[in-house]
């Protein structure tokens, strides 16, 4: 954890230049370049189908950029090992099978299992920071509860403290108050906040609800096929008007083209 | 009573082969169930008769395969079906499940053609196909605990990787977790857990044994390690009793024990429902 606070050159926690990216015939993303400092909370908005997901998937090497280059801790992907220095939580993480035999506990604790490696046993320490972990997210009363029987914000909450738990130093989160509400959703980015503030963790939150999270996060990037805006969260809310009806004006932007 | 049993050696030997695969199939289960592969099972038992026909055939006609149990061709045949629906689910992500009906048909049809062209065997094929597990002989023994202490040590050194796959594949992958090569040697035990079984509950009762006592535990548990322990005493009372009954009633060992574990999933239902209208009945009446 002290890394961070001995650098004292700015290092770009994450760092796309020139992203093309198509699905089959369709282009999804077109010369997208953003960029993430250590410490950065980075707010990426969009509509429906702009290409937030598809960019944290490229982001994060499960595709692979038409054209462009991906840069993770100032390393090229393609050399990038380190995966547990980066959480992600997905859209889809709380699409689980709900009736799967596991705790909030035992799910929290597999948060540890990638960074801990082969053939190593789970031990003391690992079990005190997974009970660390579940006390920070408020979900205490709740770690021997069968995941399935927990309410949707809760358990949005345990895939947090998953991803939390092996303490990455830049976490990803696509559109995680889905479904939760107002006063849980202000709750969980008081708990991003604190994690940004006092750890130094860096973060990249998409989100459809700007209005909430300009208090909180550092930058805004829109997106939509190409990026609109990137800037500071302030420059954004003075023109939000303005950016959000170039970038959502005219929808979603598709381009066809056959080959 | 538990003398008369021992006094037997095949007895002896159906005990050993039993227990341990009452204790291999729930575990191997458990995973199996949770990530809705439960069928793959079904699917590569099916494979394993194909195999032991193809196994027979070499029997009947290379003097070399006179003496090797047609089980280790079986077993062959379906590590490197399970390898193919490993192939499978990558190629259909979204389609899982399809990996079981191409692996299931392929079987049967290579299975039933192997058996019209060996135009009949003097073994009899039925033995395999609703399991024979009183005739299980010295050396298979010593097969099925090679395949249980293999299986026991795949699931205790992967269980961390193995659980966070079942849970959320794709989340496991992204933080790192070898999913390609952990999928390949969980399938790898499928197969051996599955060749093993055939002697006790056969070819066609196999997913029973492997899913019924997972079915029961899943009514019960709250957490992945319940789990795991419920299955495997549902499915060590089901061998135990139904190989008892089995010997003295004179019942098909295979069957019986599948009905009893079929019995003891209907009890568990029928527990749960009693149990959570005793404390409906309960609120009601305090609540007034
Ligand atoms: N697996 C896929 N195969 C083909 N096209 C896809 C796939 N995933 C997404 N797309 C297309 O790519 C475009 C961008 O999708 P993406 O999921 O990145 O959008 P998004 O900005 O995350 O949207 P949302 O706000 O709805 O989550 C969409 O038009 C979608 O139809
Ligand atoms: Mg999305």
């Amino acid at each position: 954890m002290a890394t961070w606070m001995g650098v004292k050159s700015i290092e770009n926690v994450l760092e796309l230049t020139g992203i093309y990216f198509s699905y089959e015939n369709q282009t999804v993303l077109e010369d997208v370049s953003l960029s993430l400092q250590r410490g950065e909370f980075l707010g990426l908005v969009g509509p429906n189908g702009s290409g937030k997901s598809t960019l944290l998937k490229i982001a994060l090497g499960s595709y692979r950029p038409d054209r462009g280059e991906v840069r993770l801790f100032e390393q090229p992907i393609r050399r990038f090992r380190q995966w547990s220095r980066i959480g992600y939580v997905s859209q889809k993480a709380n699409s689980f099978n709900l009736g799967f035999p596991a705790t909030v506990w035992e799910v929290v604790a597999s948060g540890l299992y990638g960074k801990m490696g082969l053939f190593r046993r789970f031990n003391k320490a690992h079990r005190i920071k997974v009970d660390e972990v579940i006390e920070k997210v408020g979900l205490t009363p709740y770690a021997s509860r069968n995941i399935g029987k927990l309410s949707g914000g809760q358990q949005q909450r345990a895939f947090i403290a998953r991803a939390l738990v092996s303490d990455p130093e830049l976490l990803i989160l696509d559109e995680p108050t889905v479904g939760v509400d107002a006063h849980s959703a202000e709750q969980f980015y008081k708990l991003l906040s604190h994690y940004h503030r006092e750890q130094g963790l860096s973060l990249i939150l998409v989100t459809h609800d700007v209005g909430a999270v300009t208090t909180y996060i550092d930058r805004v990037a829109c997106l939509n096929r190409r990026i609109h805006f990137h800037g500071d969260s302030q420059e954004f809310v003075a023109q939000q008007q303005k950016i959000l009806s170039d970038s959502y004006g005219h929808e979603v932007q598709v381009v066809e083209h056959d080959h | 009573m538990v003398e008369i049993l021992l006094h037997y050696g095949f007895m002896q030997r159906a005990l050993i082969a039993g227990v341990i695969i009452g204790l291999i199939s729930p575990i191997v289960g458990v995973f199996l169930v949770v990530r809705r592969l439960s069928l793959i099972a079904d699917a590569l038992a099916h494979v394993t008769l194909s195999g032991v026909a193809a196994g027979l055939l070499l029997q009947k006609y290379v003097a070399a395969f006179a003496m090797v149990s047609p089980l280790y061709m079986g077993m062959a045949f379906s590590m490197v079906a399970s390898v193919f629906v490993e192939q499978l689910r990558r190629l259909y992500r979204s389609y899982q499940e399809l990996a079981i009906p191409v692996i299931l048909s392929g079987g049967i049809g290579l299975g039933v053609v192997l058996i019209s062209a060996a135009n009949g065997f003097n073994v009899d094929v039925a033995g395999y196909l609703f399991g024979s597990i009183l005739a299980v002989g010295k050396s298979e023994i010593l097969a099925i605990v090679g395949a249980g202490l293999f299986v026991l040590v795949i699931v205790f050194l992967f269980y961390k990787e193995l659980f966070a796959l079942s849970f959320d594949e794709e989340s496991a992958v992204y933080a790192g977790i070898p999913r390609h090569g952990i999928n390949l040697l969980f399938s790898l035990a499928v197969a051996l857990v599955i060749t093993a079984s055939i002697r006790v509950v056969g070819i066609l009762l196999v997913s029973g044994l492997i899913t019924l006592p997972v079915a029961a535990s899943l009514q019960l548990a709250n957490s992945f390690k319940q789990a795991i322990v419920y299955a495997v005493i549902f499915a060590q009372i089901s061998v135990l009793a139904g190989l008892v009954a089995a010997f003295y009633l004179d019942w098909a060992s295979g069957g019986t024990i599948v009905l009893v574990a079929v019995g003891i999933l209907l009890c568990v239902m029928g527990m749960k429902r009693l149990i959570i209208w005793m404390r409906k009945r309960q609120d009601n009446l305090t609540t007034g």
